[in-house]
């Protein structure tokens, strides 16, 4: 029961901790690439565009799936915690 | 005012090393003299301070609780500066489970027989432990492991518990820089939008009305219009 517990809300916390980090990755590529327009004013493309193609290259790059960690190292920690805590 | 905050800003700090300080581990260098089971009836003071029943049970008023009798050195400041005194302490010996404190501990009964093991021999062990002994409201903290060391001046690198600092320092600085990102991406442009709106909303009235004043002066004489 404690286990199942743990799951399920560990689950829901690391879930808003992910998409919190999530967002304000994303966030933070779309303010540089804003700026990167505003330095380098590309012809023909409008801010809009510029934008949009570089928030859809972030989508594809590892970064983003990088995140995926929040996961993964919670679970390993605990883990590794319960097999120090229990091994003798 | 700033009294006020400066008294807030002391006291969350104050509660959050409490906290702190009675759920990080913890380590004593102690020589075990015995160990001990008794009957102990909780009251509504000392409950919390205590481990939930093992899971499958009932949690019953009254309970069987492991206990550990040590002779301890003594430390200055959290256990940075040791000192040449000794003292006993009494830890208890309980399962954790799954969910708080999140030291997964489900060995209770194997750390009492190595602690049996220990028992009246000269070695001197770390137990590492968390939580406080308070005497009057019979609050014992919880070992969660022990293992011999060389001697009872052998130095304890609490690896831990950096680790866990560092992280604090990390997450902190995560979420300051989050929360700064949100207020300008999403606040401030809201609050702005709603500001102009507000101006536009000005300016539309005073239009109306100098519309109105128009008007009027229609009805005016001609030199006496505004």
């Amino acid at each position: 029961m404690g286990f199942v517990r743990l799951v399920v809300f560990g689950f829901i916390f690391l879930s808003i901790i992910y998409f919190c980090l999530s967002w304000f990755s994303r966030s933070v590529r779309r303010e540089k690439l804003e700026e990167d327009w505003a330095e380098e004013k590309p012809d023909g493309v409008s801010r809009d565009q510029y934008v949009t193609a570089g928030i859809e290259k972030y989508n594809s790059s590892l970064r983003p799936k990088l995140l995926l960690l929040v996961y993964v190292v919670p679970t390993i920690l605990v883990a590794g915690i319960i097999y120090a805590t229990n091994a003798n | 005012m700033a009294r006020l905050r400066m008294i807030f800003r002391v006291s969350v700090f104050l509660i959050v090393g409490l906290f702190l300080h009675y759920v990080l581990p913890q380590h004593d260098i102690v020589r075990v003299t015995s160990t001990e089971i008794i009957r102990i009836d909780f009251g509504g003071l000392n409950r919390l301070f205590y481990a939930q029943a093992d899971s499958g049970n009932i949690d019953n008023p009254t309970r069987d609780l492991r206990l550990i009798y040590t002779e301890k050195r003594k430390t200055f400041l959290l256990g940075f500066v040791q000192r040449d005194v000794e003292e006993v302490m009494v830890y208890r010996n309980e399962d954790t489970g799954w969910i708080w404190p999140p030291y997964f501990k489900f060995d209770s009964s194997n750390l009492q027989a190595e602690m049996a093991r220990a028992e009246g021999d000269d070695q001197w062990y770390s137990i590492t432990h968390y939580g406080w002994r308070i005497a009057w409201a019979s609050i014992y903290p919880n070992a969660v492991a022990i293992r011999p060391v060389d001697g009872p001046d052998v130095r304890i690198v609490p690896w831990f518990n950096i680790f866990f600092f560092v992280f604090l320092i990390v997450a902190i600085v995560t979420v300051r820089a989050m929360w700064n990102q949100f207020r300008e991406r999403k606040v401030d442009p809201l609050l702005d939008s709603a500001g102009d709106r507000l101006d536009e909303v000005q300016a539309g009235v005073a239009e109306r009305r100098s519309g109105l004043r128009r008007w009027l002066n229609t009805w005016r004489k001609k030199e006496d219009r505004k």
